[in-house]
């Protein structure tokens, strides 16, 4: 189990330091080769390890190894460890699994860029840093990977860096994902002054036993939701994962849909104990996911960017992650996080095809029409959809009925106000997302639309992973049948049990009407596209939309002119004028009275020399006399 | 016997340069040849070091002015083992960039680069404050020399600011040496007990908050390091502040407890003020230099958190954290000086698009800038970790700063970054600069090196810096005899 872990690991760092250090050795299409063998390679680890744990009893699936002492400073001890178990071995799938997929596609998807083998590097930089967030086995490490999948995402939004766009997005995501590393840190530092440990298992006893007192449970609570919250992209920190869309769309698919995202949620499942611990930040983390699902979901009713649609449809999925794992449904918003995976990161890489075929245009109302042209992306996209709607059958419709139905069970004036929310979020899903489906695939040609003919729909290193993630996400779903066939749930159950947990029944008129409520977005949508009207009518109402809610501007008007002007106001009125301006004068004073060659000669520096021995001496003997 | 090996190396090294006739490149590649030797003689060093004991390692101690109590000391802890490693290393790869660049004067020059890192080493392995004394000011004398005379076209300017800041430092500091040995009627650090006297312990903090620099004593900074040549500047930043970190640890830490803990607020007010100020001015500078200057100035305020913490993880991070920084600093100040030699500027209006064509450049930039920024999982990451934690536990208020601060470093990081590498190529980048050589890359890919196997595992430091019980306990232990 451990090895399969370790392998999984390693095997993608291995590709990345191989690409780096290989330099201009090798050529693009190796690069590309490598990354994507040393991420199936981890894949094939991953695999291991789940047979391994799938063999064993339930109780005896968790492995931690440590590989050696990673940071000790007397009793703080904190290892290189890996914790191998049922929650981190779907990570480990899930991130290998359709991080492979992924990393295939791109070696069609970025043929013919500049600097292919640094995007190659840097993607297989990312899986392992997301597996190391994934596997670490204390909460340092695990800041340690949720710091570095930042940093991939830093450099990888920014990889067309003569944009100044997408620099600009880049550095956004990094400095938001810094506020939450920061404050998770100062949890951190928190419950070392108290415990002295960050293992997973002494945090969580001493939660347990009251060695942490309910304060600090909930200070620690609310650092691991910062984080969170900003990895996650969910309100208030979500404002840089529409603008990380300026990242190639397989970096779109692979970190800002399927995996990294999503980190959030797993983090809140990983360290569950501390949220029941404090079950006021744990509900935080819930109504925060329900605001996040909303407003993601009606901003992207007015979007105009295909990827910007999905980018606020992520932000959307991922709010009812939270949602779940806000009330204690752990293992359905895992399994959320699964089927969300396989069809987010397949509707990016259609998109994508979209994107490639347009030379680059990502603008749907220069889109239109392209059922007839692009009947592969059509169908693919169309599936990717349906499950993001949540349509019997498809992905979506097992996992979000099943969250919902959660917050059905949970009840309470909680369990309602999500439940209710959640609904509506559904049906706000149909709406943007068919918006979206028909804008491109049906009516007309956009007269702009520069289709280029040369190439077909994609190279078949594009056309396969999109192929593999439709059927998955059409299968994956029934990996939880209420009622019927569990195993997700069966499997997740060791390491954390839920809270909470929907009757069938309550599970299956849930669904009854979430798919309505889907369907009636989805002929909604229709009939608007058939009208050739705007699902969101010009007004107040839209351009409050279109400004995403004025969030950007807010934020610009609370930290960073404030931020600006304080820097200035330092520079300007303390640093130049008086530490370095006072001493200005002095120096000034000396220089003129000779230069630093002539005052030997004139025998200023012999001056100095006694005024110094004779400052030495009366400052020693009044600290001599003076007690 | 080995201490002393490694003090006189690169002093007798430095002296050969100065009387041997050789030709420039010659004198060049004798001086790179006893710095690398001298880099290879504290690593042989490590064969027999036992960083567990509480015995000093390396130690010599011969009486020297026998009436006056002073004597030859030195030696080495494990702190101080790395703290010498981070010179002779720094030092080797700044005799490189000279060589490198090719400085006018070369015996002189070289000479003077010799003396100053056989005078740190002496600064770290002092155990008696007259020979600190003697080292400390030996240090300052090449330092005055090589930017006012090797400096930019402000040379004089800086130099005149900083000799005049160094002066009343050490006017203090050697008054409280004396005092401090006169009523002791010792100047070895083993002997000479504790006082519970504020004047001296004063003295010395001041002194070494020039030297850190500490907010507001850091009049000197600005200037001397954009007008020092980028190797010295490497030294000054990455080395010789660290000279205040030894000093707090191993001076003021353990002979003054009384003081330590009745000004320790103000102390660590200071440090934080520093952190924050660095962070916040950094984020403004027009040029390399600045920024890495006041970010320089923001980590010592940082690592003097972890110093007065006084507690295991605030005294390893510390340690820990110097390493780190001196390595960033150094690695920096040599790329600056390396894209200045490029486009004759390290101002960010006229920088930029660097990355394009420049993959060897954009990645150390970029790999250095990573590390500034302490990105989690990184050693700089590991060492400010451990400080912060450690002085969480005097006011979560400290820590809180130091969290703010990892946002603001991530900031102008950034800027720096992007200024440099990105968007539409500056007016002083020439299409035809080129990427870095193989020269330049010797002497730097050993310290992203160092970093990497570091990041890897910091423990390998912070396992090593005091003995086995730990830094806190070492500290309290140094009392020896008290005194009224």
């Amino acid at each position: 189990m451990v090895n399969g872990g370790w392998v999984c690991l390693i095997s993608p760092l291995v590709g990345f330091l191989a690409i780096m250090l290989a330099g201009t050795r090798i050529t693009r299409r190796q690069a590309g080769i490598i990354s994507t063998v040393s991420v199936f390679v981890g894949f094939a680890g991953a695999v291991v390890a789940f047979i391994d744990a799938w063999r064993r009893s339930p109780d005896d699936r968790t492995e931690l190894t440590t590989a050696w002492t990673w940071l000790q400073a007397g009793q703080f001890k904190v290892g290189l460890e890996l914790l191998v178990d049922p929650l981190s071995i779907v990570m480990m799938l899930v991130v290998t699994g359709i991080g492979g997929l992924i990393v295939l596609y791109s070696n069609g998807y970025m043929a013919g860029e500049d600097e292919e083998r640094r995007y190659f590097a840097y993607m297989a930089f990312f899986v392992f840093s997301m597996l190391l967030l994934a596997e670490s086995g204390n909460l340092l490490l695990l800041l340690a990977g949720w710091g570095l999948v930042g940093l991939a995402s830093y450099l990888l939004i920014g990889f067309h860096h003569e944009r100044p766009s997408a620099v600009a997005a880049a550095k956004k995501a990094f400095v938001m994902n810094a506020i939450g590393d920061a404050v998770m840190a100062l949890a951190f530092f928190l419950t070392i002054s108290h415990i002295g440990s960050l293992e997973y298992g002494t945090v969580f006893a001493a939660v347990d036993d009251g060695r942490l007192s309910d304060t600090v449970v909930t200070l620690l609570a609310l650092g691991l939701l910062g984080g969170a919250v900003a990895k996650s992209a969910q309100i208030p920190l979500h404002t840089w994962l529409p603008d990380a869309m300026e990242g190639p769309t397989p970096v779109s698919a692979l970190i800002h849909a399927a995996t990294m995202v999503t980190a959030g949620v797993y983090l809140i499942c990983r360290t569950h104990p501390v949220f029941e611990g404090a079950p006021d930040v744990q509900h935080l983390a819930a109504l925060l996911g329900l605001a996040t699902l909303l407003v993601a979901g009606v901003i992207a009713l007015v979007q105009w960017d295909i990827k910007r649609v999905i980018a606020y449809s992520t932000m959307s999925q991922i709010g009812y992650m939270f949602l779940g794992a806000g009330i204690g449904a752990y293992g359905f918003a895992m399994f959320h996080l699964v089927t969300h995976a396989f069809f987010k990161a397949l509707l990016f890489l259609a998109a994508g095809l979209v994107i490639h075929r347009l030379d680059g245009e990502q603008d749907i109302r220069k889109m239109g029409g392209l059922r007839r042209s692009m009947p592969y992306t059509h169908a693919t996209f169309l599936i990717g959809s349906l499950a993001l709607v949540g349509i019997p059958i498809f992905a979506g419709f097992w996992s979000k009925d099943a969250i919902l139905a959660s917050a059905l069970a949970y009840g309470g004036g909680l369990g309602w106000v999500l439940y209710v929310g959640g609904l509506l979020g559904a049906l706000l899903t149909g709406l943007y997302s068919f918006r979206l489906y028909y804008l491109v695939f049906h009516g007309e040609p956009a007269a702009e639309g520069h289709e280029a003919e040369h190439h077909g729909e994609g190279d078949r290193s594009m056309l396969v992973p999109v192929g593999v993630l439709a059927v998955g996400s059409t299968i994956v779903g029934f990996l939880a049948i209420p009622g019927v066939w569990e195993p997700f749930e069966t499997w997740l159950e060791p390491v954390v049990e839920p809270l909470v947990t929907p009757s069938t029944t309550q599970e299956w008129a849930t669904s009854a009407v979430a798919v309505a409520l889907g369907v009636l977005g989805i002929l909604l949508a229709r009939r608007a596209f058939r009208a050739g009207r705007e699902l969101v009518p010009d007004g107040a109402v839209r351009t409050t939309l279109e400004h995403k809610l004025w969030f950007d501007e807010l934020y610009d008007a609370l930290f960073e002119r404030p931020g600006r002007a304080v820097a200035a106001l330092l520079r300007d009125r303390v640093e130049t004028p008086i530490v370095q301006g006072g001493l200005d004068e002095v120096a000034g004073e000396t220089m003129r009275g000779a230069t630093l060659t002539a005052s030997v000669q004139s025998g200023l520096l012999r001056t100095y020399a006694l005024a110094f021995t004779v400052a030495v001496g009366v400052l020693t003997l009044v600290f001599l006399v003076v007690r | 016997m080995l201490t002393t090996l490694l003090i006189v190396v690169p002093l007798a090294g430095a002296i050969l340069t100065w009387m041997l006739p050789l030709s420039r490149e010659s004198t060049a590649g004798f001086a790179l040849l006893v710095a690398l030797a001298e880099v290879g003689l504290w690593l042989g060093s490590a064969r027999n070091f036992d960083f567990g004991s509480d015995a000093q390692q390396y130690s010599a101690n011969r009486e020297w002015f026998d009436q006056l109590g002073i004597s030859y000391a030195v030696g080495l802890y494990g702190f101080q083992y790395w703290l010498v490693g981070l010179a002779v290393v720094v030092g080797a790869c700044a005799v490189g960039y000279g060589a490198w660049v090719g400085r006018e004067n070369a015996r002189a020059y070289f000479g003077l680069l010799l003396f100053l890192v056989g005078a740190l080493v002496g600064v770290f392995a002092a155990q008696d404050l007259i020979v600190f004394y003697v080292f400390f000011e030996a240090m300052l004398i090449p330092i005055y020399v090589l930017v006012g005379v090797w400096g930019g076209p402000q040379r004089l300017k800086a130099t005149v600011t900083f000799v005049i800041y160094t002066m009343v430092g050490s006017l203090l500091m050697l008054a409280s040496i004396i005092a401090f040995g006169i009523s002791q009627g010792t100047f070895l650090l083993s002997e000479i007990g504790t006082s519970s006297n504020d004047w001296i312990f004063l003295g010395f903090l001041a002194a070494f908050a020039v030297k850190a620099p500490l907010f507001p004593f850091h009049g000197w900074l600005r200037l001397a390091y954009t007008e020092a040549p980028p190797e010295v500047g490497a030294i000054l930043s990455g080395v010789v502040s660290k000279a205040a970190v030894f000093g707090l640890v191993w001076i003021v830490l353990p002979h003054f407890p009384e003081p330590v803990e009745d000004f320790r607020t103000l102390v660590l007010a200071l440090a934080a003020g520093t952190l924050a100020y660095g962070s916040i001015l950094a984020f403004r500078q027009p040029d390399i230099r600045g920024v890495v200057a006041y970010s320089s100035m923001a980590q010592m305020g940082l690592i003097v958190l972890g110093i007065f913490a006084v507690n295991d993880l605030g005294l390893d991070g510390a340690v820990l954290h110097s390493v780190n920084h001196g390595l960033v600093s150094a690695g920096f100040f040599l790329l600056a000086g390396m894209i200045e030699t490029r486009t004759g500027t390290g101002r960010f209006s006229e920088l930029g698009g660097m990355a394009k064509g420049r993959p060897v450049l954009a990645t150390l930039v970029l790999t250095l800038g990573m590390f500034t920024l302490a990105v989690p999982g990184s050693t700089n990451f590991a060492g400010e970790f451990a400080i912060l934690s450690g002085v969480f536990d005097r006011g979560w208020g400290y820590a809180a700063v130091g969290a703010a601060a990892m946002v603001l470093a991530a900031l102008y990081a950034l800027r720096m970054i992007s200024a440099i590498l990105h968007e539409r190529r500056g007016a002083a980048v020439r299409e035809d600069a080129g990427d870095l050589v193989g020269n330049e890359l010797m002497l730097l890919v050993p310290l992203v090196a160092i970093l990497a196997v570091l990041t890897a595992w910091p423990a390998g430091i912070t396992d090593r810096s005091f003995p086995a019980d730990g830094g806190a306990a070492f500290i309290a232990s140094q009392e020896g005899v008290s005194t009224p």
